[in-house]
């Protein structure tokens, strides 16, 4: 049978499946945008995926021997392709996003065999959501310079520190997390991933009250957790390896939606807009529904150029026929869009945004996108952090100058300080 | 970024193309052309025939034909040479009156014009622009049937190498609807009137019809066609290609800058190490690859004649328009007092980028069009 029929069949099966399996995905709920879940949803959510996973549509291009079906890229462009009209389950939200897009292929490329074998499948099935321990009170887009510590105390490693944001940490079981094991040298050599048990005695996960009033992120206090060697995740030390194929991983692969663009899917996404103009009495109001109308065209033609951008290098990473580090423009882009267009938004909607009738809770989430819009720009990396790799990787310009490279990191806060005070 | 998804066929193509520029018209000879009257050379412009450059959109019957299969994405490579080596001549309206000829023109106005515009012998043009720049659908130009003849009257503004034509496609108004015209420029009548135009490689005219008396059998395809329909996929040929083209200019342009930035050393270190300067840098080029992913979906769906090619093809030229001369004005800004000689290229490129985004991408208008095509 030739690799097109083969193709085909498996496409037509998997129609089939799907449409007795998952629900119709409604349109005005974007994938793994469910906020504030509860624990009874969360477990609920972990059998659904379950169900998928043993239909064979999670792991699709994972190896057999760690659980998943050992099957080619087409395959599984074939499943997000035809799975983008439903609701997928993802048990935990963004957690189970970053577990299946992130944490897992960073095991794969970086786990020890043993690892592979027992973790993965555990993660396919649902049955083990992971957390990213990465970011701190006191360290974000400057990720190398966390101050969480892994001591060695004979032959194991005692974790103490606090992580911030993490996303979905509550329902998770474990956390992959980012320690210092060697403060006396610089800050890349020193660093080590750890999987972290999430409901240890010694690890306490609490939710993030932010700014929009939401509580989708976490804080954890690692208070002396004890972990053996086989938590180790890449070699000791040498964990600027791992965390730089972990955040190509979240910046490339995280949020970008494949399917191809229609009139229809533009029509859906700037729906929003034209509600939002309908809402602010555009009828009544020439000039004013003048500006709009270019206003709605205008990010029409945004979000229609970023997601064909996002394609492109997309599918060049694919392919291998760009430098790796080009992931950040799609990050970028990403990081820049979601302002420029929540600020249109409050633009269209006028002081509707500022003041609603309570009997119209909803009238809120504008103005909610004037912070949430952000959310990109700062996350997994502030778009300043993007715009370095893109002009130091992908363009070749000269790095600048380095405060903290080349000297051990207990010295690097101190010297600081001193910078400050002078 | 280099872009490698050209077919074996295209890469020929492109390197036959930057084979022929290095040798016939580099840099250096371009920048002569500011002085010449007609703005190239003829017996450039029938090498660059041999290329392909005006044949590509013409049915092979008539002494055309493409390299792929996909002529508008094939001639959308050779676009991005014109640009990118700022390539003087009539290559966009020339392929416009070629695509129109050969889709809508009689047997006799293909088989007259055709192989000779193909084969570069004949300089034709395309002329949709009232006198002022407005897209006016024909109305700034009547047409009246007098017994077997036509009168055309008033005037078509910003035509490109209109100055060296031998033919224009111009478009008017017979009866209330828009028609096209194939105007000899020797008609009696006809007065061109030479512009100063702000890309120095480039002669716009503005075109005065007085009486001109032609035989009716010179509207396009006989005037039975959907001229709308017909000016609608110019329109779209003419901006993908407008694109393709600024693409390439902005391209070479960024990449000179990026090298610029990496040599020259300021306060002790090469400039390009500043964070300002790396971050803005960064920017343009994730609004580069922007322009490059909406024009490489245009062209494609111009090609492919998409139903939703009128939308794709404005929203990318008005993005393009927008983003185009930003990221030139950054460029010059790296580059500095130097940037700012007559002797370095960088003007030569803005001037181009600028004139080319003006006459075809015009930001306002292709929103207008938008709001139009999305209205809800």
């Amino acid at each position: 049978m030739s690799e097109q029929i083969q193709l085909d069949e498996y496409r037509s099966e998997m129609r089939k499946w799907l449409a007795a399996h998952l629900p119709r995905r409604s349109a005005d709920v974007p994938p793994g945008e469910q906020h504030d879940l509860e624990a009874e949803a969360v477990a609920e959510g972990r059998l659904h995926q379950r169900e998928v996973y043993e239909a064979g549509y999670l792991g699709i291009t994972v190896p057999t021997e760690y659980g998943g079906q050992g099957l080619s890229g087409a395959h599984e462009r074939i499943w997000l392709a035809e799975s983008s009209g439903y609701e997928v389950p993802l048990p935990a939200g963004v957690a189970s996003i970053v577990t299946m897009r992130v944490v897992l292929p960073t095991i794969l490329h970086n786990g020890t065999e043993q690892q592979k074998r027992e973790w993965v499948p555990l993660i396919l099935s649902g049955e083990n959501i992971w957390a990213q321990l990465l970011s701190e009170p006191d360290a974000g887009s400057d990720l190398a310079g966390i101050r969480t510590q892994a001591r060695r105390d004979g032959d194991t490693w005692i974790l103490k520190g606090t992580k911030l944001w993490s996303s979905g940490a509550v329902h998770a079981d474990y956390g992959i997390c980012l320690a210092r094991t060697d403060p006396g040298v610089p800050k890349h050599r020193g660093l080590t991933w750890f999987r972290v048990p999430l409901k240890d005695d010694r690890v306490t996960v609490r939710p993030v009250r932010q700014l929009n009033g939401s509580e989708e992120f976490c804080e954890e206090f690692l208070d002396d957790v004890v972990l053996g060697d086989d938590t180790v995740i890449g070699a000791v030390n040498d964990g600027w390896k791992v965390a730089n194929s972990l955040l190509m991983f979240e910046r490339g692969a995280g949020h970008v939606d494949l399917a191809p663009s229609t009139v229809q899917s533009r029509d859906e996404q700037s729906a929003d807009l034209v509600a939002l103009a309908g809402a602010a009495g555009m009828p009544d109001r020439d000039n004013r529904r003048r500006a709009n109308m270019t206003s709605i065209v205008e990010q029409r033609t945004k979000d229609w150029v970023h997601e064909t951008l996002n394609r492109r290098i997309t599918a060049k990473l694919m392919r291998g026929a760009v430098h790796p580090a080009a992931a950040s423009l799609v990050k970028l882009s990403i990081g820049t869009r979601g302002p420029e267009r929540a600020i249109a938004g409050l633009e269209i909607a006028g002081r509707g945004a500022i003041a609603w009738p309570t009997s119209e809770p909803s009238s809120g989430d504008l103005a909610d996108q004037y912070f949430y819009g952000r959310q990109y720009a700062i996350a997994g990396g502030s778009n300043e952090i993007q715009r370095n790799i893109i002009s130091e990787r992908v363009l070749g310009l000269p790095r600048e100058p380095s405060y903290d490279n080349d000297k051990p990191f207990k010295d690097v806060i101190r010297d600081a300080r001193k910078w400050i005070s002078d | 970024m280099e872009d490698r998804d050209l077919t074996d066929e295209q890469r020929l193509l492109h390197q036959a193309t930057v084979d022929f520029i290095a040798d016939k018209l580099p840099m250096a000879a371009v920048r002569k052309l500011r002085d010449d009257p007609v703005g190239y050379d003829r017996n450039w412009l029938c090498g660059t025939a041999q290329l392909g450059w005006y044949s590509m959109l013409i049915a092979e019957e008539h002494g055309g034909g493409d390299v792929t299969g996909h002529p508008i994405v094939d001639l959308a490579v050779v676009a991005d040479s014109v640009g990118r080596h700022l390539q003087p001549g009539p290559f966009i309206p020339m392929n416009v009156v070629g695509a129109a000829l050969s889709e809508y023109g009689t047997a006799t106005q293909r088989k007259e014009l055709l192989p000779r515009i193909a084969a570069g012998e004949l300089v034709a043009t395309w002329a949709p622009l009232a006198g002022d720049g407005s897209w006016d659908a024909g109305a700034g130009l009547s047409v009246t049937r007098d017994e077997d003849e036509i009168v055309l009257r008033g005037s078509r503004g910003f035509v490109v190498e209109a100055p060296s034509a031998d033919h224009l496609l111009a478009v008017g108004t017979l009866d209330g609807v828009p028609v096209q015209v194939v105007v000899a420029t020797s008609s009696v009548g006809v007065d061109v009137e030479t512009l100063a135009c702000f890309d120095l490689s480039r002669r716009v005219g503005r075109i005065t019809f007085d009486d001109v008396r032609l035989p009716a059998p010179d509207l396009l395809g006989d005037g039975s066609g959907e001229t709308t329909e017909q000016l609608e996929r110019q329109l779209q040929i003419a901006v993908v290609l407008a694109c393709a083209e600024t693409i390439g200019a902005l391209d070479e342009m960024f990449s000179m800058t990026v090298e610029y930035s990496k040599t020259r050393v300021a306060f002790g270190r090469p400039i390009g190490s500043f964070q300002a300067l790396k971050h803005a840098m960064a920017d343009q080029l994730l609004h580069l690859e922007g322009c490059k992913a909406a024009v490489a979906e245009a062209t494609r769906i111009v090609d492919e004649r998409g139903s939703d090619a009128a939308e794709i093809v404005s929203m990318t030229a008005a993005y393009v328009d927008e983003y185009a001369s930003r990221i030139a004005q950054q460029c010059l800004q790296v580059h500095g007092g130097i940037g700012f000689t007559w002797e370095h290229d960088l003007h030569l490129y803005m001037r181009r980028i600028r004139t080319t985004t003006s006459l075809w991408c015009e930001r306002a208008w292709h929103y207008e069009r938008l709001c139009e095509v999305c209205a809800p």
